[in-house]
């Protein structure tokens, strides 16, 4: 077991294929035989040259996005809000001593400064990050969490439970993200302006708004599973034990639903990451911290002086979203080499 | 038949009593002091705590939420009256309500709008299905070869960006930076007044939203040709000698619209319902940027009516997508 665990991706590539030692029944062969469904899933992901790109990124953007205060640190770099009269010409650009569109780049401001603000780009972006990053975990946690459990409801336990989740899940079908994310941002700013705690409200209502508009598809998915699941032996065994009811469902079926969890969970997060850069685009996201989104619309106006800042923000959400989006497909041809295109 | 049509009629009425319902809970318990704005704009912001009681009690407020929305759902379908500070709009069916930023009853700016909207969402839904399932049709038919996995993959990618950054890029670049003649200047112009205006204020956004939206037909398309070229009835329209053309476009395609006829109608009621990116972003007056505007100067009602129309939209959509399919396909019925 364990000299197949360090042999990594090689070993478990090869074993898909036909064994390829020459004894079939030597000790190695053996061990390998005992891989899980999931592990000879990672094999295979990490066989995919694009998938392991897109991972690294991936990866790239979560260590900014948790060390982001280290790296502000590290550059010198702060979001504060600084006097724009001293840094800035009079149309609002950055003057040439302090970097682009006119200048070359400072080590002050590794990526410049903002027009019309004059606040550091870097720290703005990173911080972008962390919230982007963030928000979007936070949510997909959330949706994966009310997924999963209207889903398992409504599969196992079937009748008017059923009936009741499933016309639960059509009807948010049937409600517009966006239309419904713009009907609750001007409520919850009307409701909490003058609250102390208006940041963290913000952010709450975000992720909520974001999981409360993102669960349905796992929830079908999961039910669809359940209902075919719950008619098998493995099942029946576990109830004619006396296995009491959660135990079956959190012992018996959630391994067997591990898949289409992970795969849905891989293509949430960055729908929600787009989802939260897009709101703040138009102004109805998070506005009390920074947001790539934000950092977007102020650029536009800039744009044929200071196109540099925004590729800023716009290279951030689309590396991030297509790496993100990329690598859900390669997860879910991993665990399921037959959805292959 | 019938039973299916009335079991479908019913469940629409049904969420479209919770939608509203719920919409008007929203912005009934939402707000702390729902009156406030109103009371600024009417008091050029000397608003105190006695004038605002006033207009909290003259909004209706005070009363209980139900015989509200009882008057509320009354002026959507007949009209009613509305008073505040001494001064009685007539406001005709459908009433949403009355701004609180300029006074006047929501549908009469509302009405104004929807053309844009509606222009937007014909234009891009046509495009959707005249880019997608020809190119869908054309992958199917090369499967396999490098124009097929081109376009697949490119698609793939395409549909991986978030669709504002697409549309944004478009107008930075087609409008801001080159100028381009004709399309360039984004904007709504009334048909009526100026059909080339109408046209070129209107070409960039749909050419986006078609380009955008028609990977998804494309691979439906291209899916369904896929399964529909391998059935035994196209190799024996084949062996009758049938054109190709024939075989592929009658033989083929018909079987494989239908899943597509679906998407189209949920998609087309969306784009109905709001564009607000596209809008936004070409800068087109239609209902999603009012709202979007509505928003930031918190002038509720107009928010509410927005999302109360596309709720009802999108509701519609999905009724007669699940009535026309039911007749494409008797064997949702059944089910």
């Amino acid at each position: 077991m364990s000299s197949a665990q360090t042999a990594g991706p090689e070993t478990l590539g090869r074993m898909s294929d036909e064994p390829q030692g020459k004894d079939p029944s030597t000790k190695k062969a053996k061990s390998i035989t005992g891989k899980s469904p999931m592990r000879i899933a990672m094999g295979r992901l990490m066989r995919d040259k694009i998938a392991v790109v897109c991972l690294a990124t991936v990866v790239f953007f979560v260590l900014i996005a948790i060390f982001s205060g280290v790296l502000q640190r590290l550059f010198g770099v702060d979001t504060d809000t600084v006097l724009p009269s001293q840094f800035l010409d009079l149309d609002g650009i950055p003057r040439p001593e302090y970097g682009p569109p006119y200048g070359a780049f400072t080590m002050e401001h590794p990526f410049g400064i903002a027009p019309r603000t004059a606040t550091d780009n870097l720290a703005y972006w990173l911080e972008g990050a962390r919230n982007s990053l963030q928000i979007a975990t936070l949510a997909t946690v959330v949706a994966t969490i009310v997924g999963i459990t209207l889903g398992l409801l409504a599969g196992f336990l079937g009748g008017v439970v059923d009936k009741v989740i499933s016309f639960i899940t059509d009807f948010f079908l049937t409600l517009p993200f966006l239309l419904a994310a713009l009907t609750i941002a001007p409520i919850v700013s009307e409701r909490f302006r003058d609250n102390p705690n208006y940041v963290t409200i913000q952010v709450t209502q975000l992720v909520l708004v974001l999981a409360f508009f993102g669960w349905m598809g796992l929830a079908r998915l999961i039910r669809g599973e359940v209902l075919s699941l719950r008619e098998r032996e493995f099942i029946q065994a576990a109830r004619v034990l006396g296995m009491p009811t959660h135990r079956v469902l959190l012992r018996e079926l959630m391994p067997n639903l591990a898949a289409p969890i992970v795969v849905s969970t891989s293509l949430m997060l960055p729908a929600f990451v787009s989802a939260e850069a897009g709101l703040a685009f138009l102004g109805i996201g998070i506005t009390s911290r920074p947001s790539w989104g934000q950092t977007l619309t102020q650029a536009t106006s800039f744009f044929n002086d200071y196109s540099l800042y925004l590729w800023q923000p716009l290279l951030g959400i689309v590396a991030l979203v297509l790496a993100l989006n990329l690598l859900g497909d390669a997860v879910r041809d991993a665990l399921d080499p037959k959805t292959r295109r | 038949m019938f039973a299916y049509v009335v079991k479908r009629l019913l469940a629409g009425v049904l969420v479209l009593f919770l939608v509203s319902m719920s919409i008007f809970l929203l912005f009934w318990y939402g707000p702390n002091e729902p009156a406030r704005v109103m009371c600024d704009t009417k008091t050029s912001n000397r608003c105190n705590a006695e004038r605002l009681d006033r207009f909290t009690e003259e909004l209706g407020y005070n009363n209980a939420w139900y015989a509200e929305y009882g008057d509320y759902v009354k002026g959507v379908f007949v009209g009613r009256d509305i008073t505040v500070a001494a001064q009685t709009t007539r406001c005709d069916a459908p009433c949403f309500g009355l701004s609180y930023k300029n006074g006047k009853p929501v549908w009469e700016d509302m009405k104004d709008r929807l053309p844009a909207t509606f222009s937007v969402a014909i234009g891009g839904a046509t495009l959707y299905l005249l880019l997608g399932v020809p190119l869908g049709v054309a992958a199917a038919r090369r499967r396999g070869t490098v124009q097929d996995k081109a376009l697949v993959s490119s698609f793939l990618f395409l549909s991986s960006v978030p669709y504002y950054l697409f549309a944004l890029l478009t107008w930075l670049f087609f409008s801001l930076k080159w100028e381009v003649p004709l399309i360039g200047d984004t904007g709504y112009v009334p048909l009526t007044e100026s059909p080339t205006a109408w046209f070129g204020g209107l070409a960039l956004a749909w050419i986006c939203l078609g380009i955008f939206g028609c990977t998804q037909y494309t691979r439906y398309a291209r899916g369904a040709m896929v399964e529909a070229l391998s059935e035994d009835y196209i190799r024996t329209a084949k062996a009758k000698g049938l054109p190709t053309r024939t075989v592929v476009y009658r033989h083929g395609l018909r079987a494989a619209l239908v899943p597509i006829v679906t998407i189209f109608g949920i998609d087309f009621g969306t784009l109905l319902a709001g564009t607000i990116f596209t809008e936004r972003i070409f800068d087109i007056e239609g209902i999603g940027l009012w709202s979007l505007r509505a928003v930031m100067q918190r002038d509720l009602p107009i928010v509410s009516a927005t999302a109360l129309f596309s709720a009802v939209v999108l509701i519609m959509a999905n009724l007669i997508v699940d009535l026309v399919y039911s007749i494409l396909d008797p064997r949702v019925r059944l089910s």
